[in-house]
């Protein structure tokens, strides 16, 4: 692409050889954009090019390469768009993984000149990569490796700060990542995590502490009056949102006084839907017990971040990022934890160390139950009395896993491991997907969420496709028949709802990388006249859908290809337990029915593999080619 | 077609309810502690429901549209009767502007966890008033 050109992408992404130290810059092709739009399009697409030769590798090899990736439209001063990805193979599942986060890294990423960064190989000695506009260079983190994110991040801006104009970004590993918790995260600012599937290990298994970022360029869309209408439409549009008006209050953990009518929010490790305390975990207690202000992402008005602040008592933190709904209901109604205070101090855990919250509380939920069942004893546990509710004990054995310590490092590896571990029916106790333990949405209560956990490439995840946005009803996309119907209680209809959810998913949050939460009041006009108006595309709804649908098909056929197939397609005996009263009562999704209907739909085999015929109608015929060698192998 | 045939049989069998609620303190206690007043503005058949929690008691009045409110709720009578039964995706209402709210959000989504008990409540209500017809669960 041009040097300057005016289309919202920064025109260059960096390679950069952890093994060698080469850092090599090239352009981004201009067809490669359109016919891949940004994000994880992009994403996938290096990665099945690093991997092709050699697909067989360890998560935690130099062989596993990291892939960060913005959108075209990070950066710019808009709701909802500040976002970028990450994916790489997965240390927790063994699978494909990715990530989505906020904050304000990708735009100043691509202010620095960079679409993207692909990291391979792995260093001897600990490194961070610093990038000042055009200066790239592999430094040594000697001094930052063993500290946690808030002391990293602290010191990476107080020593680099007067070598630019502009405020400087980090991306950090916590001790989590460097200690290899399989459910490491990366965090940035100390409260933007990439939290799912354990990217922060892959980064401790490559010695790569952090990325420090610091730009000063601009972005130009290609049609600055188009995009300057769009907002002034769209203000009315937010105007008008109660969700947005939800989010911008008390931001998602508005969803506790909303989930607990219909039964979606799961308590005491997803065995129950009501509970008398949980008014204890609500906006309301939150708002008097620990809130401290709003925060926000690059050019977003919405703020949906919070902040929050536990004055004193034996949760005591200073003023730093509050827990989302995931962690209030993983560190709180998961463990039966009624202390808001508490969930507070685990969240400033996670985040020092660098651990994913939803992996973190939900394996100690798990751990809780084996506790409780007599399949661990107070003596394997390193003497904590890990009850329901225990705050201090869950506390204490959240630093546990991020040390690795004693009992920590077996629930370091995540609970399907840890099941393994522990043995007995330790896996009845399960909430996992792919090993992915499941986010607080419960799929008893709207039987859509039942198959996008099931086929989610990463594992049990609301957010790998729009069905839970759809389903659960944040988003409305009249455009698209099946993500605007009436979903009248059941299974019936959710094959189709999931299938296009993915490929609209796949381009909305996945390649153009918009924010489910600031941008979703946007229905599909909204967002592609967005994504036009700043590349200068000419998209339509049906060109994003295939784009979305052949990223799908590749995240997907990268999954099949390490080594998933239709059994890790189910979901766990937990969450196919009929709850006995609530909401919910009696109603567990028909997995037999929409896996059956979703595998028609998407042309996948008897093993959950996408046909060949499928894969190259798509133009994936390397990927084809790779699921073929590993199919005939195995036979 | 419309589940109730006037404006008056609506009131007679929503207001009645409210009357419930208002007289049940698993209920009325936290409605009351929330100081609110909500105005419904029901379509087919048209009515106005003001539930005034601001006072000692829940007071229900009907037809007020003099009292300054502070949340503003408007919906069609189908849709509210589907809601007391808790078979309302209440987001995707509000997202899809099957349910209009206005006024403060924290304040309005504090009500929910409140509102809950009643959704078991509306059907047996039904059936011990006489309005067995308009029970979904006969």
């Amino acid at each position: 692409m041009e040097k300057k050109q005016k289309n919202g992408y920064a025109g260059k992404i960096l390679f950069v050889d952890l093994t060698s130290g080469k850092i090599e810059t090239k352009p981004l092709d201009a067809d490669f954009a359109r016919e891949n739009i940004g994000g994880l399009g992009f994403g996938t697409r290096f990665f099945l090019d690093a991997i092709k030769e050699k697909p067989e590798f360890d998560a935690l090899s130099a062989d596993n390469p990291f892939i960060l990736m913005t959108g075209p439209l990070t950066g710019m001063p808009m709701n909802g768009v500040a976002r970028w990805t990450v994916c790489a193979k997965s240390p927790l599942t063994g699978f494909y993984g990715d990530a989505n986060i906020g904050g304000y890294f990708g735009a100043s990423l691509k202010f620095a000149g960079y679409d993207g960064i692909v990291l391979t190989g792995a260093s001897g000695h600990p490194v961070f990569l610093y990038i000042n506009d055009d200066k790239v260079e592999l430094r040594d983190a000697k001094e930052y490796w063993g500290k946690d994110v808030y002391e990293v991040t602290d010191s990476l801006r107080s020593d680099f700060k007067d070598r630019s104009r502009k405020k400087g970004q980090i991306l950090t590993i916590g001790p989590a990542g460097e200690n290899i918790v399989s459910f490491a995260s990366l965090i940035h600012n100390k409260g933007h995590a990439a939290g799912r599937t354990g990217m922060g290990a892959v980064w401790g298994s490559k010695k790569l502490k952090a990325i420090y970022v610091a730009g000063t360029g601009k972005l130009t869309p290609a049609n600055p009056d188009g995009l300057k209408a769009l907002r002034k439409k769209l203000k009315k549009v937010y105007e008008e949102s109660i969700f947005i008006a939800a989010m911008q209050s008390t931001g998602t953990t508005s969803h506790m006084d909303v989930g607990i009518l219909s039964g979606d929010i799961p308590i005491k490790n997803w065995q129950m839907t009501e509970w008398d305390d949980i008014d204890e975990l609500g906006p309301g207690s939150i708002e008097e017990k620990i809130y401290a202000g709003n925060k926000t992402c690059f050019g977003c008005t919405v703020a949906c971040k919070k902040e929050a602040e536990v004055k004193d008592g034996p949760f005591k933190i200073k003023k730093g990022p509050a827990p989302e709904y995931e962690t209030v209901a993983t560190f709180g109604t998961m463990c039966l934890n009624a202390s808001i205070e508490s969930v507070a101090k685990a969240n400033e855990i996670c985040n020092r160390y660098g651990m994913d919250t939803i992996s973190c509380g939900s394996t100690i939920a798990f751990a809780i139950e084996c506790f409780e069942n007599g399949l661990i004893s107070q003596k394997d546990i390193d003497g904590l009395d890990l009850k329901w509710g225990n705050s201090e004990a869950i506390i204490a054995m959240t630093e546990k896993i991020g040390k690795k310590e004693g009992f920590g490092a077996v629930l370091a590896q995540g609970s399907a491991r840890a099941a393994e571990h522990i043995g007995g029916n330790a896996s009845d106790f399960l909430t996992t997907v792919k090993g992915l333990e499941a986010p607080m949405h419960d799929p008893r209560s709207a039987h859509g969420y039942g198959l996008a956990y099931g086929v989610s490439p990463r594992g049990a995840c609301h957010e790998a496709s729009l069905t839970f946005e759809v389903e659960g009803g944040a988003m409305f996309i009249p455009e698209i028949p099946e993500l605007s119907d009436d979903f009248p209680e059941g299974s019936e209809g959710r094959a189709k709802l999931n299938v296009a959810a993915q490929d609209y998913g796949m381009f909305f949050s996945n390649c153009a990388v918009f924010c489910n939460l600031g941008g979703a009041p946007l229905n599909a006009t909204h967002a592609v006249d967005m994504v036009n108006h700043v590349t200068g595309f000419d998209y339509t709804i049906d060109d994003v859908m295939k784009i979305g649908r052949k990223v799908w098909y590749l995240k997907r056929g990268l999954t099949n290809l390490f080594g998933a197939g239709a059994s890790e397609d189910r979901l766990p005996k937990r969450l196919m337990t009929p709850m006995a009263e609530g909401p919910s009562e009696g109603s567990v999704p028909d997995m037999d029915l929409m896996l059956k209907e979703f595998y028609e739909m998407r042309g996948l085999d008897e093993d959950g593999i996408p046909g060949k015929e499928v894969l190259t109608d798509l133009g994936l015929d390397e990927l084809a080619e790779l699921l073929s060698i590993k199919q005939s192998s195995e036979l | 077609m419309a589940v109730f045939e006037s404006t008056e049989k609506f009131e007679e069998v929503l207001g009645g309810f409210f009357n419930l609620i208002g007289e049940t303190s698993l209920v009325a206690d936290k409605l009351l502690k929330s100081k609110l007043i909500i105005r419904f503005n029901y379509t087919d058949p048209d009515l106005v429901l003001l539930i005034d929690c601001s006072g000692d008691e829940i007071d229900i009045r009907a037809h007020d549209t003099d009292t300054k409110a502070i949340v503003e709720m408007k919906m069609s009578a189908d849709i509210a009767h589907k809601f007391w039964f808790g078979k309302v995706n209440l987001t995707m209402a509000l997202t899809r502007r099957q349910m209009v709210a206005k006024g403060p959000v924290p304040k309005i989504l504090k009500l929910l966890p409140a509102i809950k008990p009643t959704y078991a409540m509306y059907p047996k209500y039904l059936e011990e008033n006489g309005f067995s017809e308009y029970n979904i669960h006969s």
